[in-house]
Order: structure tokens, then C-alpha cells, then sequence
């Protein structure tokens, strides 16, 4: 198990919510979708693939079959869902320095919510919470979400300036096209390598699966 | 500021930079201890004599300026070694009780910069009981003013300070032979032509008899350093070196950034091992010896200032933030300005010259075209700059804003505020050929931090060994990233240009290792109080 797959981190949080409080949650993720602006803070935290959050009621957790125990619960419960790049750290301490106040009132009407700052209470209450990933798929482990941004990027600048060619345009002409090309591009041309370690234990966790290389060496092993 | 701090309870080296107090000759010893008890013996003697804080400005403060100061710092080995309660050691951060070695792939320290090629002193650490590195000791001469204003004068004054280091030496000897059933002094510090010492010294580099504030490569050092809450020598050094606030405004930092014992940006107690008294007023230190290849430097630099189209000098200030004279680059962007803002620092007060080459941020200048996002600084002290979104125009980054006078952030430094260090320490050894790389010179750098791994090892290895945060992807702070460690894989850093001119942005190629590892680690600096509970042996967290 490890939360960690190349540079992308999985966080599944969920915590329980007042049945009769949970519509103020979904006031507020209404009101959230409906005013951006509110969400600019969270927009601007560039590790962040994105994050989720949803209200699912004490009766509407799926029942799969007659087989499964029926269950009565007590609360409703707020599932926060995020894929992000980097450490567990880094992406909680990003929330809670650069957006306490928006946390605040996501988690506000949870069950012993602690709010944002201090941080070490707030850490308690995600850990606690958080459900582990015991199977994490990621189809880009080189690539974070800016690198994806910027490649797309490139792909389309780059699209754009070729369609924009012409045969009578003159040297001088194209060279000034180019820089331009340059200059928009001057925050895309990151080079994209293997992240740097997340952390000691994802690091051991990494070498000792060596999933990449179990991969491709499995037809052997067996033979 | 209300908040007064007890000064006389902390060691002076966490509160001041002893090289701007006048103290430009440094050495460094590490001990290990033999045996407990007389180890604590020893820790009991060298008490007596360590600096602290206290204030030295005002009347009765002069006075108290000594000829030499003297602190000291313990690894977790040392502490171990000198029989703290397991229920406290227990409680030290994980990363400090693993010590610097075993952090090497967090920190990058790897190809020249591995552990098997540091000094011995610091490549042996660790292997065995005898070569423990337990206590540091750390020394540093005072320069008197020069009686004369000449160079004779300051050669004088010179060798006054060098000879205050000597005494400091000489007393840490015989306290040490008095405890020599205790405690033994490690050699295996590499000098200039692979001889070994029993100590590292560092010193300012002097130049035509001249003390100056430059590191081997060129540079003005030791300017930006973070000033917190309940200093007084430090009142007047807010703006540029405290935290940024809405407006342009700064604030000091939470002291508890720096200091255990005290509450820090996150309105609590950092973290820190039971009993209060063990840790109040104490913080970690972060060690590293830094060879400089100055030759490489200087041959990559020439080599990209024939094709630079600012040249070679203002590529080299692109490198660091700074130009080599200090001159913040987001102030200055071309010579002309250089010039003029070095005229008018010339006739500016001392006081009106720290405010000068700290006080800015990187608002005006959110694209990278002044300083550009891969340069030591920007990369180290983002300041504003992380509350970042591309802007409209292509190539643009803009700040990030929630309402009109508004940033997106709750504060615009918040990805910074929690990931600031103090520097200390000086410059080591002599250059002697600036084309070679070959001697033993650099910086020796302690950094001071209440969390190793969210202040010191996070601006390591996420933005000086990475650049997602910053929009470049895997690409390296330029001075100091781990370029090319296999070989196989030279760096290049993009040096951006002003979206909306015609200028061309410039890519730094093939960027070689500049900066090399060559030994450290991780050490705690106690208070006086904790010294003395740890020289007695009573500290019990129950
Ligand atoms: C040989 C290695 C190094 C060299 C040559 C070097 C050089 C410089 C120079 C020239 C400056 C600008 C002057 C100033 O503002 O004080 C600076 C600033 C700074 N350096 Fe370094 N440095 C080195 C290593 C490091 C390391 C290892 C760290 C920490 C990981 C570090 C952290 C800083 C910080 C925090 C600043 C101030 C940034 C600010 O607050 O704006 N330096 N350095």
C-alpha cells in the first residue's frame, strides 16, 4: 500500500457531518461553484490536480446486495477526494497556509473538526480521517499536473505557429515569430525527470516493489 | 514589537550572524564523547563560556563583547551518548535523529556530493562509536577597529581577530585535556592541498587587505537573512526580511520559526521534545561544508556571457538575484540602474543600506524578467511570488488575486512564511587558481531552523533540486541544484524575458555541478538553561 504512485499523491478523506447540518455544506459547494472567485486560493495552489469535495447522505451509501448488512448510520458524510503532487506535508500545509479561511468553512460543520490553524490538530483530524490507497493507478508517473499544462501548452503554440507558416514569409519575419513563440513558452520548457523522492518510506516502498521492472520481468519469472 | 526575548538564556549564534558583529574569523571542532559522565563534565566547562544573545548595543551590552565567542551544538548521537532519557529522545524529529548522511537522497547529495566523498571527519561520522560526531564547537575571533585607517591598520586588526581565534582554540584545548578521559577532539578537516586539521576554519575573504562580504565565485554575501519577533538589534530590519503582508508591508516572523518554545506561523509550539526546559529556546542546526568550483564557474559563465545578450555580468546576476555588488536585481534590472543605485547606497546611513538591499518583492516582477524563478534567491526566498497564475498575456505570470486589493492567499507570502532559514557562517579556504576547482574552498553554512524537514530539506530538494513549484518542471535552482551528479544529465534553466518586449528569453545550457557536499549534519543548539540540565544530567521528561 502507498498513497504515492510516481509524482502524484491520492487523498481520500472522509468525515462525518450532522445529517441535519450537511445542507449547509452543500450551501456552501453551491456557493463556491457559483462565485469562483472563492475558489482562486485553491486554483492558485499549482500542486493540486484537483480536489473534490461531496456530501453523501446517511441513506445513500450504495447497498450492493441483499448479502451486505444493512446498516443505520448516524451521520451524513463529507468524502474529500484530491490527487495532488508532492508529499502528504507539502499539500496540507499548502491548504493550510494559503487558504485556512476557505478550509475552515468546507470543514466547519464537520464532527470535531478541529480548523485549519494550529496545524497540528488539523493534521491529527486529516490523518485520522483519511482512508489509505491500498491500489493506485497512475498512467503519467513523470509528469505533474503543471508538466501536463505545460506540454499542453507547447503542443498548442507550437500547432499554432506552424499553421501560421507561410512559404513567402521572410527570414527576418519568421525569426520574429520564433522569439515570440520563445517568449510565450518561457514558463514551459521545464524538463520532466522522475520526482524527486516524496518520502524516506515511499522511497523504500518504491525500490522494493520496483513495479516498473516487476512489470516487465513477470513472463520470465514464471517460464 | 512587544515580545522581548530571553536573550541571555540563547545562544548568541541563533541570534546573530557573528561575522556582521565583527567577527570575521571562524573555527569549527567537532568532539565525540568517550564516556558519559566525564562527557557531561566537559559540557558543564565549555557552559561557562558560551556567547549568548544578549544585546551589545546598548552601553552596558558593549562591554560584554567578547574578544571571542564560543557555542556549541550536539547531534543525536551526542545526545544519546550523553545519557538523555530515551522518552526525550524519542521525541527529537525523525530526520535530526537520522542525521545529514542518511537524508543524501532527499537532499540531493549525491555523484561528487555522496557521503563516501566528504571530508573524514564527516564521511567516517557515524561508522563506529570512536567516530561519532556528538558535540560541535563553534568559535569566532573578534576583529577590533582598526587603529589606523590604512591598510597596515586593518592588517593589524586583522591579525588581532586571528589571534582571538587562536585563544578561543586554545582554551577549547585545555578544557578538553582536562576531560580527555571524556571527550576527543575528531580530525580529518580537509585543507587546501588534502592535509588534514582538528578543525575547519572559515573566514572572511579579504581583498587588497580589505575585509570584504564576498563568497569564492564573486558575490556579495549574508545580506537577506529572516528577522523574527523579540529581537531588538534586529528592530530596524524588518522590511525585505521579515514576512510579507497585503500592501507591500512587512511584519516579523513568528518566533517559533526558529526557536522552540515559542509559537510560530501556525499559531502553536513547533514541535519539540519534553521537557520544556530541554527545548525552550534552543533550535536544530543544519551544517554543510560547500566546495565551490570556482574554475567550472567561471568557465561556464564566460562561456554563456559571450552569448547572453545582457553579457557576462549581469548573466552571473541572473544566476543569483543579486548582482555580484549585492544589488537586488528586482531594483536594478540593467547597469545603468546598477549604477545609480549603487551611487545612491554609497551616501545612504548603515541603517537606510540594510532597508535598501532587502526591501523588495517580486510583484513588480511576477514573469521572471528582472530575476528570473530558477536564481538562487528567488528560488530559496520566494517572498510573494508562489501566489501565481498565468496571465493573459503569453509567457506571462500574474499574481493571483480573489478581490481587487485582494490576493488569492490568505497572505501573500504563505507557501514562503513556513520554509524561511537563518544563515551563518563564512567563507573556507582560498582560491588560488580561478581556473581550477582543485583545493578545498567554499562556504560553510549553518542553518537554523525549529523543523529540518519542512524549512531546511523542503527548500533543498523541492526547490533548489526541483522546479514544479516554480513552473519549471524538473529544472534546478542554477548555483547550487545537483546538476549532471550521473553524468549524463546537465541541466539548463530558462532566464526569462518581459512577455510583452521583443527580447528573447535566454536558456542557460549544460549547467555543471558548481556547488559540491563535502560534509555536515544535522545538530541541536540548546539553550543555557538546557546546558546546564544536560551537563548535570537531570533532565527527565516525566
Ligand atoms: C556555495 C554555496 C552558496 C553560495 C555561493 C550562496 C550565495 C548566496 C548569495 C550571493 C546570496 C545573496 C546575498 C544575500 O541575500 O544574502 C544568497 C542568499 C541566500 N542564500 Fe545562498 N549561497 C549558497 C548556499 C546556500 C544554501 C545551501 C542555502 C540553503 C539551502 C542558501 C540559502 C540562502 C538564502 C535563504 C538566501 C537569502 C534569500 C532571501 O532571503 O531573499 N544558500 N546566497
Amino acid at each position: 500500500m502507498s498513497n504515492v504512485a510516481g509524482k502524484a499523491y491520492a487523498m481520500n478523506v472522509i468525515t462525518p457531518v450532522r445529517w441535519y447540518t450537511a445542507w449547509l455544506n452543500k450551501l456552501y459547494f453551491w456557493a463556491a461553484v457559483k462565485f469562483p472567485s472563492t475558489l482562486s486560493g485553491l486554483v492558485t495552489l499549482s500542486l493540486i490536480h484537483y480536489a473534490r469535495w461531496t456530501i453523501i447522505g446517511r441513506k445513500s451509501f450504495p447497498h450492493l446486495d441483499h448479502r451486505q448488512p444493512k446498516e443505520t448510520l448516524k451521520y451524513s458524510y463529507m468524502l474529500f477526494f484530491s490527487n495532488f503532487n508532492g508529499s502528504w506535508e507539502q499539500y496540507v500545509d499548502s491548504f493550510t497556509f494559503a487558504i485556512p479561511s476557505g478550509l475552515d468553512l468546507f470543514w466547519k460543520w464537520n464532527v470535531r473538526y478541529s480548523k485549519s490553524v494550529p496545524l497540528t490538530p488539523f493534521h491529527d483530524y486529516i490523518q485520522y480521517n483519511q482512508i489509505e490507497t491500498p491500489h493506485y493507478y497512475n498512467a503519467y508517473p513523470l509528469a505533474s499536473s503543471n508538466d501536463v499544462k505545460s506540454a499542453a501548452n507547447v503542443r498548442a503554440t507550437l500547432l499554432a505557429f506552424e499553421r501560421a507558416a507561410s512559404q513567402d514569409e521572410s527570414d527576418e519575419a519568421f525569426q520574429k515569430r520564433y522569439h515570440g513563440l520563445l517568449r510565450a513558452l518561457q514558463h514551459d520548457l521545464g524538463e520532466m525527470h522522475p520526482t524527486p523522492i516524496v518520502t524516506m518510506a515511499a522511497n523504500q516502498v518504491e525500490k522494493r516493489t520496483q513495479w516498473q521492472s516487476r512489470v516487465f520481468e513477470a513472463p520470465n519469472a514464471q517460464s | 514589537m512587544n515580545k522581548k526575548l530571553e536573550l541571555a538564556d540563547i545562544q548568541g549564534n541563533v541570534l546573530r550572524a557573528y561575522g556582521r558583529f565583527g567577527y570575521p574569523a571562524a573555527r569549527y571542532v567537532c568532539l565525540n564523547v568517550k564516556n558519559e559522565i566525564r562527557g557531561r563534565d566537559f559540557i558543564a566547562a565549555v557552559t561557562e563560556r558560551v556567547t549568548t544573545a544578549i544585546d551589545w548595543s546598548t552601553e552596558d551590552g558593549k562591554k560584554l563583547k567578547p574578544n571571542w565567542t564560543a557555542n556549541i551544538a550536539f547531534s543525536y548521537q551526542g545526545l544519546r551518548k550523553l545519557g538523555l532519557p530515551r522518552a526525550s529522545l524519542v521525541e527529537f524529529s525523525p530526520e535530526f535523529s537520522q542525521g545529514m548522511k542518511a537524508r543524501k537522497d532527499i537532499l540531493g547529495d549525491q555523484g561528487p556530493s555522496a557521503p563516501e566523498n566528504w571530508d573524514p571527519v564527516w564521511e567516517r561520522n557515524g561508522k563506529d562509536f570512536e567516530s561519532n560526531v556528538h558535540i560541535l564547537i563553534t568559535l569566532n575571533g573578534l576583529m577590533p577597529a582598526p587603529v589606523t585607517e590604512d591598510a597596515n591598520g586593518m592588517q593589524e586588526a586583522r591579525e588581532a581577530s586571528l589571534e582571538h581565534r587562536e585563544q578561543a582554540y586554545e582554551w577549547l584545548l585545555e578544557v578538553v585535556k582536562e576531560h580527555d578521559d571524556g571527550v576527543a577532539v575528531l580530525g580529518g578537516h580537509c585543507g587546501a592541498n588534502g592535509e588534514k586539521f582538528d578543525y575547519q576554519d572559515a573566514d572572511v575573504l579579504f581583498e587588497d587587505g580589505m575585509p570584504t562580504a564576498k563568497e569564492h565565485f564573486g558575490y556579495h554575501d549574508g545580506i537577506s537573512d529572516p528577522v523574527i519577533e523579540g529581537v531588538p538589534y534586529d528592530e530596524g530590519r524588518v522590511e525585505g526580511r521579515g514576512k510579507l503582508l497585503e500592501g507591500g508591508k512587512w511584519a516579523p516572523l513568528a518566533t517559533g520559526e526558529f526557536l522552540f518554545g515559542h509559537i510560530d506561523e501556525a499559531h502553536e509550539y513547533p514541535p519539540a521534545p519534553r521537557p520544556i526546559l530541554l527545548s525552550r529556546n534552543g533550535t536544530y542546526m543544519v551544517f554543510r561544508k560547500l566546495h565551490e568550483n570556482v574554475g567550472t564557474f567561471n568557465a561556464f559563465l564566460s562561456e554563456h556571457g559571450k552569448k547572453y545578450p545582457g553579457g557576462e555580468e549581469l548573466l552571473a546576476a541572473k544566476f543569483v538575484g543579486r548582482w555580484k555588488d549585492g544589488t537586488p536585481l528586482v531594483l536594478a534590472p540593467n547597469e545603468e540602474k546598477r549604477k545609480a543605485f549603487q551611487d545612491k547606497l554609497k551616501e545612504a546611513s548603515l541603517e537606510e543600506q540594510e532597508r535598501m538591499l532587502s526591501d523588495f518583492s517580486y510583484e513588480d516582477d511576477m514573469s521572471g524578467a528582472k530575476c528570473p524563478f530558477s536564481a538562487h534567491m528567488r528560488r530559496i526566498n520566494p517572498r510573494g511570488s508562489l501566489e501565481q497564475v498565468a496571465g493573459e498575456v503569453p509567457g506571462s505570470m500574474i499574481r493571483s488575486m480573489k478581490g481587487e486589493n485582494e490576493g488569492a492567499f490568505d497572505t501573500p507570502g504563505a507557501l514562503a512564511n513556513r520554509r524561511r532559514i537563518m544563515r551563518r557562517g563564512l567563507p573556507y579556504g582560498t582560491v588560488s587558481d580561478r581556473t581550477s576547482d582543485k583545493g578545498n574552498h567554499g562556504i560553510v553554512i549553518m542553518m537554523l531552523n525549529a523543523n529540518i524537514n519542512r524549512e531546511f530539506e523542503f527548500v533543498q530538494q523541492q526547490w533548489i533540486n526541483y522546479g514544479n513549484d516554480f513552473k519549471a518542471a524538473n529544472d534546478k535552482e542554477i548555483l547550487l541544484g545537483n546538476h549532471n551528479i550521473d553524468g549524463k544529465s546537465p541541466s539548463k534553466a530558462v532566464i526569462q524575458v518581459d512577455p510583452e518586449s521583443d527580447d528573447v528569453p535566454y536558456i542557460v545550457s549544460d549547467i555543471p555541478l558548481l556547488v559540491e557536499t563535502r560534509g555536515g549534519d544535522y545538530f541541536f543548539v540548546p539553550s543555557m538553561t538546557a546546558l546546564r540540565l544536560i551537563a548535570r544530567g537531570v533532565i527527565d521528561p516525566t
